[in-house]
């Protein structure tokens, strides 16, 4: 028998879509039960109490839970997000119901193991609750009272050798995208370049000293499937430099019906016959490409590397083979001043492992001493770009201009000329101008 | 500059403001030390695990307030 | 219960501490098939909708099955993932980054037998616990915020306005019948941890309130200045208030500077803004990430406001019907929604879509706002 009535929430548990509210009971039942003799180190029925007070949220249309400021474990300055419940006599068992974020693992493969012991130290010291994942990328775990935060840690640590993630004024835990791991359009190892950094960078990932939030995410190739374009201040996306790679007689295959365009994407309709003109030499953005005689070209010099047509034919078409990646920086969602996508920064660098990705580090360096010296209380890269001048970022980066930084060129004449820019400079004499100019 | 003096300068100026705010940006601690960032997060880092200052976040943001400081805490019944 | 100590010694924090170890290596995670062919994958193919085969030079295949999951999932059915992952996989699985679960087989065999476990398992309450699908020009997972299962600014609530969405749009999760793939997200706030702003479809929670002060305990609770930074428009100002007979510090609110952000209730409990009338869902569309034939793009409002009805919000889920069928039916092969829009002119959107534009749809917000008025007499009548 539930602790709380849910007539609404009920209504939610009916239609084809998994059912959070059916999962919340079964997690409710299964801690009432305890097959296991699990000695929760919180409420046994905190589960029955956060389906309480959602119901009331539900039945009243505001939310009940009030922020906290905890912020982590000791010497960490994030990874755990303080959350009390306002209506704790209510619903006393998740008065305090605390959010820990846990690093996820470069790509988000897993072992059943890993994901065993995981659940079985949330379950203890914890709700039993979690998102996998939340929108940044971590494993995020739903509630939990402060004494077991640091108990939390140390088993975690000392026994599953892993590490919270971040929050706060600091280096949000990174993110990739699938990568080579199992894709062939991936441009570079986004899982290694991921998690090198993710450790190169611990400190500040766990110690803020940043003016505001601060998020990488990699993207193996344009299509930005983490959306690193969009929501990270620094976005590594994975691209090429030469010719893509043609097999024509797989482009022949694509032709005669033998292979499914898009890699069967559309293949819930009837779009007709494959149509390589219209579909892949008509929708081509910088119109680079031709199908003469049987055969395609592409003028490689005018493609923009959309991928348009690789993912039409992924048989017959490869990126090409001298690979590397694009770095754009000061995405960000619309608060404040409205979103921001990323500005291309660094049109190409080369992903050496080698040499422990030396440039690409370069670059994050300059920019977080930049933006540390610079960048008000709450201001994110993108919005310190804006203040400043793409021109601050180039000095700041050491970075030569060229027109791939720009859609275009400036619209005004109001050039901020420097006085060394400047022939003979700003000082002058005056009565010297005044012997050929009467006043 | 030696530890010592970092944390003087810090607990001196934070004191000073306590009557009306308790929590401070990283920025507010460097301008206190007159030192690089980079620098500055150094001694900090130190004076955090010196249970001299400990860390106050929004979630998005994170603060510094000298430990125990400020009318949240309890407020959260968590002292 | 007894309180059962990991081993950390409170009055030693630093005592054994182990910091700063990042999270585990991704290889030990992988599949044996993964770890044999990463970086040698030729192609791959959408043999039906939420099964995908990947094939390497080496001629090894993976075949993927792909299932949507509620991204709020307890350790009981993690556990469930596990198991199944234990008796098809080899026990190895992985998540996509719009919460789906991913079970991956190298032999084409061992598919009918996983996609028939995975469609066999049911809730209670009769809901798919694995649904399969989610890939190609369709539509897949939602990804979402927290909402009011545990945020403290949350306009209406994340994992129901997602479930009720895909419970509307299920078959298209199971399908590819759209024009382009169409990404939906969710952000219970405006101030969008979820970076819902370059999706086919945002559904976005939106107060309309101000926040109330509450003076009598303002001052215990919080401290004036930190709240009043907290304001990005700088709408609040310290104030003495009286109050019983004697004068309070707290805080002045200049409603029509605020813009509903509830930053000032993250640093003061006293300043709440939720509302029952007040708050509901804003909709926008046509934004993209991907850089496939046009630049991504950001999503515009096209609906401004609809209220928050508990627990399905009906009016919300037939307007995100309405969008996705006027797209289906006239966007063009390969096209996202963004695309077509753009290419029929929005006059030309809310024509097809029958929804109604108002005042509330122009951009008056600083400077971008100017660049998106129409500087032209090019226009549709």
């Amino acid at each position: 028998m539930a602790k709380h009535e849910t007539p609404l929430l009920d209504q939610l548990e009916s239609g084809p879509w998994p059912s959070f509210v059916s999962d919340l009971k079964q997690e409710a039942a299964a801690r009432a039960k305890n097959e296991k003799k699990v000695e929760y180190q919180i409420p046994q029925d905190v589960v029955e109490d956060l389906l309480g007070v959602l119901e009331l949220s539900y039945k009243d249309g505001t939310t009940h839970w009030k922020h906290g400021g905890i912020v982590g474990v000791f010497g960490y300055g994030g990874g755990v997000i303080g959350r009390y419940c306002d209506q704790p006599t209510m619903f006393p068992g998740v008065a305090h119901f605390h959010t820990i974020r846990v690093a996820q693992p470069s790509g988000k493969f897993y072992t059943t193991e890993y994901l065993r012991q995981l659940c079985d130290l949330w379950e203890l010291r914890g709700s039993g609750l979690t998102n996998m994942h939340g929108a940044t990328g971590d494993i995020i775990l739903l509630g939990t009272t402060t004494p077991q935060i640091e108990e939390f840690f140390y088993e975690l640590t000392h026994n599953m050798n892993q590490d919270l993630g971040g929050s706060g004024s600091n280096l949000r835990t990174p993110a990739d995208c699938i990568g080579q791991a199992r894709c062939e359009f991936a441009c570079y190892d986004t899982q290694d370049l991921c998690h090198t950094l993710t450790n190169e960078y611990q400190d500040e990932l766990h110690r803020p000293a940043f003016p505001y939030k601060f998020k990488f995410k990699f993207d193996g190739c344009p299509n930005c499937c983490v959306a690193s374009i969009a929501r990270s201040d620094m976005s590594f996306i994975g691209t090429w430099k030469d010719d893509i790679r043609i097999d024509q007689d797989a482009v022949q295959g694509y032709v005669k019906g033998e292979f499914k365009p898009n890699a069967g994407a559309h293949a819930g309709r009837d779009w007709g016959p494959f149509d390589i003109q219209k579909e892949v030499i008509g929708l081509c953005p910088t119109e680079c490409m031709k199908y003469e005689n049987g055969k395609l070209t592409i003028d490689n010099r005018e493609c923009t590397r959309c991928m348009h047509c690789i993912k039409v034919m992924p048989r017959a078409l490869k990126p090409g083979k001298e690979k590397g990646l694009s770095i754009l920086v000061g995405a960000k969602a619309p608060i404040l001043d409205g979103a921001q996508m990323g500005s291309l920064l660094v049109p190409f660098v080369k992903v050496d492992k080698e040499n422990g990705y030396a440039e690409i580090k370069e670059v994050i360096e300059a920019i977080w001493d930049w933006w540390m010296e610079e960048g008000k209380n709450r201001e994110r890269l993108g919005e310190l770009i804006k203040r400043q001048g793409f021109q601050k970022l180039l000095e700041a980066t050491n970075i030569t201009p060229v027109p791939q930084h720009v859609q275009e060129p400036r619209t005004n004449p109001y050039i901020f000329w420097k006085e060394e820019e400047v022939e003979g400079g700003w000082e002058r004499d005056v009565n010297e101008f005044r012997k050929h100019h009467l006043r | 500059m030696e530890l010592a003096e970092a944390k003087e300068k810090i607990v001196d100026a934070l004191t000073k403001k306590a009557k009306t705010k308790s929590k401070f940006y990283f920025n507010d601690l460097s301008e206190i030390l007159e030192l690089k960032p980079r620098d500055a997060k150094k001694l900090v880092n130190k004076l955090v695990e010196d249970e001299v200052l400990e860390y106050w976040s929004s979630g998005s943001t994170t603060m510094y307030g000298l430990k125990g400081a400020g009318k949240q805490a309890a407020a959260e019944h968590e002292d | 219960m007894a309180f059962i100590s990991s081993g950390y010694n409170p009055d030693k924090p630093m005592e054994n501490r182990i910091t700063d170890i990042g999270p585990r290596h991704f290889e030990e995670f992988y599949p044996e098939v993964i770890k044999k062919n990463k970086g040698k994958w030729l192609y791959h193919e959408i043999l039906k909708p939420g099964v995908l085969v990947h094939v390497a030079e080496s001629g090894d295949e993976v075949y993927t099955v792909r299932c949507g999951g509620a991204r709020l999932m307890s350790v009981t059915h993690i556990r469930e993932i596990c198991e199944i992952a234990d008796k098809h996989c080899d026990g190895h699985l992985r998540f996509t980054t719009r919460n789906n679960i991913e079970f991956m087989v190298d032999n084409k065999a061992k598919i009918d037998p996983l996609i028939k476990d995975l469609e066999s398992r049911k809730f209670d309450g009769g809901s798919f616990k694995f649904p399969v699908g989610g890939t190609g020009a369709g539509i897949t997972n939602i990804v979402h915020t927290q909402g009011w299962v545990h945020c403290h600014t949350p306009a209406t609530d994340a994992s129901g306005t997602v479930k009720a969405t895909l419970d509307e749009l299920f078959t298209d999760f199971q399908t590819m019948r759209m024009p382009a793939h169409l990404r939906i997200s969710m952000a219970c706030c405006l101030n969008m941890c979820g970076a819902v702003h370059c999706s086919d479809i945002a559904i976005l929670g939106f107060h309309r309130k101000p926040p109330m002060v509450d003076h009598a305990y303002l001052d215990k609770m919080c401290e004036v200045p930190l709240a009043i930074a907290a304001c990005p428009t700088a709408a609040l100002k310290p104030k003495k208030i009286d109050l019983d007979g004697g004068t309070v510090n707290s805080i002045e609110v200049n409603k029509n500077r605020c813009m509903f952000c509830g930053n000032c209730y993250t640093m003061c409990p006293s300043l709440p803004l939720a509302d029952k009338e007040g708050d509901g869902i804003v909709l926008m569309v046509g934004g993209k990430v991907s850089n496939r034939i046009s630049a991504p793009k950001f999503s515009k409002v096209v609906v401004a406001y609809i209220p928050n009805e508990t627990p399905r919000w009906p009016t919300m889920t037939a307007q995100i019907r309405n969008i996705v069928e006027a797209y289906a039916k006239d966007a063009r092969k390969y096209e996202r929604l963004g695309e077509w829009a753009e290419r029929i002119g929005w006059e030309r959107f809310f024509g097809k879509t029958g929804l109604e534009f108002t005042h509330h749809l122009i951009d008056d917000f600083r400077d971008p706002a100017y660049y998106t008025w129409r500087q032209t007499t090019n226009f549709k009548f």
